[in-house]
């Protein structure tokens, strides 16, 4: 996806990020920003993660700022009010569809990892979830730069035809006109170029392992 | 977002003996277990397991709205690593290989850096130190006011290490206690008094602990500025002629230190972050801790005040405030050179301890710690500008030694503050008398726990121990040793045979004009009996140990 000057809207994708503060509470002898820390690192990594179920996600990342970096001599020390939760994702549509495909597809990680931020308490629902990623939503310029803008099941389905198709060359390089044609038809029907439901790579696929079950 | 300009900490993030001093609080009697991993697996279990037994740095109130507080608990237990713990966690190579190396050496190897030689030398050392199969990973420490309490501690901690199956174990008869059983810990408590009252004197009869750093992210109550910080780059000194650094008895004379001296993973006196293992969130919030064992040779102790105290015009008790840089009683010789002055402000200071100790109302408690600070100044908030020469507080006193609070500049305009020479070289200081001894007791058990938390071991206290503690040299007192700490040389080597050339000596300079006296003959007081050093993760590193998440790429 190309750079874009801001977070707006562009024709087919988008780029967001957004800064949460957290609350400077605690449950028991664990911080909130430890305990935000936690309910993400237990997400389950590639076709497991949570993230693989949104919808059209090219790629998101969650992280944590304790503190703004200390930019060492001269300086000032200058330290944040509370440490954030930071979201940043690239994604195919705009961002009502995509944060509503989002909370109805993962609004139980949601909110064991957001309840811990100012102001969360008033989501309870997807346009709410809308309303409140608005709020803390930041103008940047830099996004992930590794695929086109097409929608994720496009992108998924040329990955995975992309491979195929490489297995298929190796596989057939030398054979007749008659063979060739045969074999080519034999991968058609198996691969089926046109339907994106599948086979295809897997949303979140972290390995060539099992990516193509559809 | 918003920004400002006070450091804030996580303190739930932050094990509770870094920033809190237990002791302080009444819990004087404590226990140090030493275990090792036998399996990854398991031993990663019972770092998850023992975490929610850990305590953090959170203030104690009743308070439930305080965002910095929790309720006193009855028991504290933290815990921490060697390198070969970690490697045996499955720490990745890339982030072993980013620790620095004294800590990966460990305390034996770095034995002749630390002068941990003759009656010192490893070799010597308690058991659990000292056999090849045997190799500590884990400190557990537990600190509670009452053995009922601790033993509940222990327990559950037994219990946890009895669930790994043998995946972690607690060194059986590693250790000896005082009567030479064998036992499976390291006890220590605060000694009582004769009236059978805890106090806080070691075995020499030093009231110890007196003063700790004082840095930036601290609350009140747990520690003071006054003397705990660096000398203020704000107040009087910087450009000024040497010995005008304000007056020590005041607030505005020092500034909290940077965080980074103490916990990773923030900024430190040098104006950028402490070098840090790989990723920063490994060693963010973490520390590094020396645990080391030191026996105290009383009866050699009470020997040399005798015979030098019969000679010295000060006497047996003015011998051995010069030898500390304070009187027996706590009082510092810099404020308090006379011996009546000294006693005067010692009492005020134990009356305020007692009401400390009975104050039940809110308002009573603030009352007793509001007189307490004030008198404690007294005995934290001082410096040697007005003593340069040692007339009052030798240079060589150890105290001096260890802290010399500005002394050591010679042009004051030269540096960012006025104690830079210090700054970096200051540790926390952590730990319990063990054992019991007469006044003649020189073998048996009976010493110190020391613990010094810091930074970075190697420029902290190593350096503290190798050049300011067992050399004289930045004192101007060329190869002068400590004569409380400092390993002189023992007048028999382990054979029993003679050694010549008995180092330990001390200049004590005369006051006013007054000759200087020379001690001589001064034997090895103190005695290394084991140790090691070891990594105190934050809260969030223990989890990631336990899990195995740690990713250094």
């Amino acid at each position: 996806m190309p750079n874009r000057s801001t977070s707006k809207n562009s024709e087919r994708a988008y780029g967001l990020s957004i800064y949460c503060p957290i609350k400077n509470e605690h449950e028991g002898d664990v911080s909130f920003t430890s305990l935000v820390r936690t309910a993400l690192q237990d997400f389950k990594e590639d076709e497991d993660s949570p993230m693989a179920k949104v919808p059209n996600t090219y790629l998101a990342r969650f992280f944590i700022v304790d503190d703004v970096i200390f930019e060492s001599f001269p300086h000032t020390n200058d330290h944040l009010q509370s440490a954030y939760l930071a979201f940043s994702t690239n994604f195919h549509g705009n961002l009502d569809e995509y944060l509503t495909g989002m909370y109805e597809n993962m609004n139980t990680k949601i909110h064991n990892v957001w309840q811990y931020c100012y102001g969360f308490e008033k989501v309870k629902d997807a346009a709410s979830f809308i309303a409140y990623i608005k709020k803390v939503q930041v103008e940047t310029s830099y996004f992930f730069v590794g695929s086109n803008d097409d929608s994720l099941p496009e992108q998924l389905k040329s990955l995975y035809l992309k491979q195929e198709f490489s297995k298929f060359v190796f596989a057939n390089q030398s054979k007749s006109d008659d063979e060739l044609l045969a074999a080519y038809k034999e991968f058609d029907a198996r691969t089926k170029p046109a339907v994106l439901e599948g086979p295809t790579w897997r949303a979140g696929a972290g390995s060539l392992k099992n990516v193509n079950k559809g | 977002m918003s920004t400002k300009r006070e450091t804030k900490l996580d303190l739930f993030d932050i094990q509770g003996n870094i920033m809190q001093n237990f002791a302080e609080k009444g819990f004087i009697k404590a226990r140090y277990l030493f275990l090792e991993i036998k399996n990854g697996n398991r031993g990663r279990e019972f770092v998850t397991k023992i975490k929610p037994l850990i305590t953090t740095s959170a203030r104690w109130t009743n308070d439930a709205s305080d965002p910095y507080g929790t309720t006193e608990p009855s028991a504290t237990s933290n815990i921490s690593f060697t390198y070969n713990a970690l490697k045996k966690l499955g720490l990745p190579i890339l982030s072993l290989h980013s620790f620095p190396d004294e800590f990966a050496i460990g305390m034996r190897g770095r034995r002749a850096i630390l002068g941990d030689n003759y009656s010192s030398d490893p070799e010597n050392w308690d058991p659990v130190w000292n056999t090849h199969d045997v190799e500590v990973h884990m400190l557990i420490s537990i600190e509670a006011k009452n053995m009922d309490n601790l033993e509940e501690r222990y327990n559950k901690i037994l219990s946890l290490v009895a669930e790994t199956n043998g995946g972690v174990i607690l060194f059986d008869g590693s250790l000896k206690d005082e009567d030479g059983k064998e036992i499976t810990y390291q006890d220590a408590h605060a000694l009582d008094n004769e009236a059978g009252q805890p106090t806080a004197k070691e075995h020499f009869g030093y009231t110890d602990g007196i003063s700790n750093p004082y840095f930036k992210g601290m609350l009140p109550g747990m520690g003071s500025v006054i003397g705990g910080g660096k000398k203020n780059p704000k107040a009087l000194g910087i450009g000024e002629p040497k010995g005008n650094q304000g007056n020590p008895i005041l607030a505005s004379t020092w500034a909290p230190l940077e965080t980074g001296e103490f916990i990773l993973g923030h900024e430190d006196e040098a104006q950028e972050y402490p070098a840090c293992p790989t990723p920063p969130l490994l060693g963010k919030n973490g520390s590094f801790m020396v645990y080391r064992k030191l026996h105290e040779n009383v009866g050699m102790f009470n020997d040399m005040l005798e015979k030098t105290g019969a000679d010295y015009p000060g006497g047996k008790e003015g011998l051995a405030s010069k030898f500390a840089g304070r009187w027996r009683n706590g009082a510092p010789l810099a404020t308090f050179p006379n011996e009546e002055d000294g006693k005067k402000i010692a009492a005020a200071r134990e009356a305020a301890q007692y009401k400390q100790a009975v104050a039940k109302t809110p308002e009573e408690i603030a009352a007793a710690n509001a007189e307490f600070e004030e008198v404690n100044k007294h005995f934290t908030g001082f410096d040697f500008q007005k003593d340069l020469h040692g007339g009052k507080c030798p240079l060589g006193a150890h105290i001096r030694r260890v802290n010399p609070r500005g002394s050591l500049e010679e042009d004051s305009a030269s540096y960012n503050t006025p104690s830079a020479l210090a700054d970096r070289r200051r540790i926390i200081r952590r730990g319990l008398p063990y054992g019991t001894s007469t006044p003649n007791s020189n073998t048996g058990e009976h010493g110190i726990i020391f613990m010094a938390i810091q930074a970075n071991i190697k420029r902290q206290f190593e350096f503290v121990t190798q050049q300011w503690m067992n050399y004289g040299s930045d004192f101007k007192l060329a190869n002068e040793k400590d004569a409380l700490l400092g390993n002189q040389t023992p007048d028999k080597d382990k054979d029993g045979n003679p050694i010549e050339n008995v180092d330990g000596t001390m200049v004590i300079p005369g006051d006013d004009g007054k000759v200087p006296y020379f001690v001589s003959q001064i034997p090895r007081m103190i005695e290394t009996r084991g140790g090691d050093y070891f990594f105190i993760p934050s809260l969030t590193t223990l989890e990631m140990l336990g899990k195995r998440i740690i990713d250094p790429t």
